[in-house]
């Protein structure tokens, strides 16, 4: 299990700058999720996408 | 290293053949402690007077317990890892710094200009004012077209047929600065019905295009489209 995950991803120098470029757009994606979740979860109902629903009725295509 | 045991055979062999005495010499030289003949695991110093300091501990305790393979993808796996922050780190850095110098969000509300065409007749300018500059809109009738069309290109200072400068032939829409020295033109004036430039004289037709006077070129023609729902959009 280990060798062969070693073997598949570490071996040659090619794979593993491949796993490490794949692991940091991965890595990313989720950090950026989860550091919005963060921001949002901290300023609750004072962004505009939390009141926008007061002020502009219907249309959610604007 | 394949010299190095033919070179202590070598000195070995002298050894043998030279005097007893030194022999201890011989044993520095080579340093090899297989020749003190005890276990191969620890150390010992050829040297009399050997002090505690000089004695190489057992680190067997230390030692992983896991295989060899399992002990390299950790390894491996650690600096990729770290390998993958920092990339992700120095790719977000940039992104940043590029982002920063980008417009922001209230220049690019003002970056476009709605119209609603409806509102303008036919025959009638309107200017409007879009990014500290003003635009001029006609609504050309279709003898203006005409009158647009018929002219011979090639004789122009700025070759450009009408064609060119226009989406639909209906609508004109250009940059009211005069390409000559950034005056405003005044509408429906000048000798050729178009746009006549009062700082110097430039006269403009009906397509915007520079027909007399010192002005260079024809009248910028911005950035445009029409939507859907009957209006225009600049920028």
């Amino acid at each position: 299990m280990a060798s062969a995950l070693y073997n598949v991803l570490f071996r040659r120098n090619y794979t593993m700058l491949g796993a490490v470029f794949a692991g940091a757009f991965v890595f990313e994606i989720g950090y950026d999720n989860l550091m919005n979740k963060v921001w949002d979860n901290n300023n609750r109902g004072r962004q505009w996408k939390d009141i926008r629903h007061k002020y502009v009725e219907g249309g959610d295509d604007e | 290293m394949a010299p190095l045991p033919a070179l202590s055979r070598a000195v070995a062999r002298s050894a043998a053949r030279l005097p007893t005495t030194t022999t201890t010499a011989v044993r520095a030289v080579s340093s090899s402690p297989a020749l003190r003949g005890s276990d191969s695991s620890t150390y010992q110093s050829p040297f009399r007077g050997e002090s505690k300091s000089s004695r190489i501990p057992d680190f067997s305790k230390y030692m992983s317990k896991g295989s060899g393979a399992g002990n390299a993808l950790f390894g491996y796996f650690m600096v990729g890892t770290l390998g993958a922050i920092s990339a992700a780190g120095a790719k977000s850095t940039v992104q940043e710094f590029l982002v920063n110098m980008s417009a922001s969000a209230d220049v690019l509300a003002m970056a476009k200009v709605e119209v609603d065409l409806a509102s303008i007749p036919e025959g009638k300018n309107v200017i409007i004012k879009w990014r500290g500059k003003p635009v001029f809109i006609r609504h050309r009738t279709a003898a203006e077209i005409d009158e647009a069309n018929q002219v011979n290109v090639a004789s122009l200072r700025d070759p450009e047929s009408d064609e060119q400068r226009v989406k639909r032939p209906e609508w004109l829409v250009m940059l009211g600065v005069c390409t000559h020295l950034g005056c405003v033109p005044i509408g429906e004036a000048g000798d050729f019905g178009g746009w006549f430039c009062p700082c110097h004289g430039s006269h403009y037709d009906i397509s915007g295009r520079i027909r007399k006077g010192p002005a260079p070129l024809n009248l910028e023609i911005p950035a445009y489209d029409f939507s859907d729902d009957g209006k225009l959009v600049v920028g």
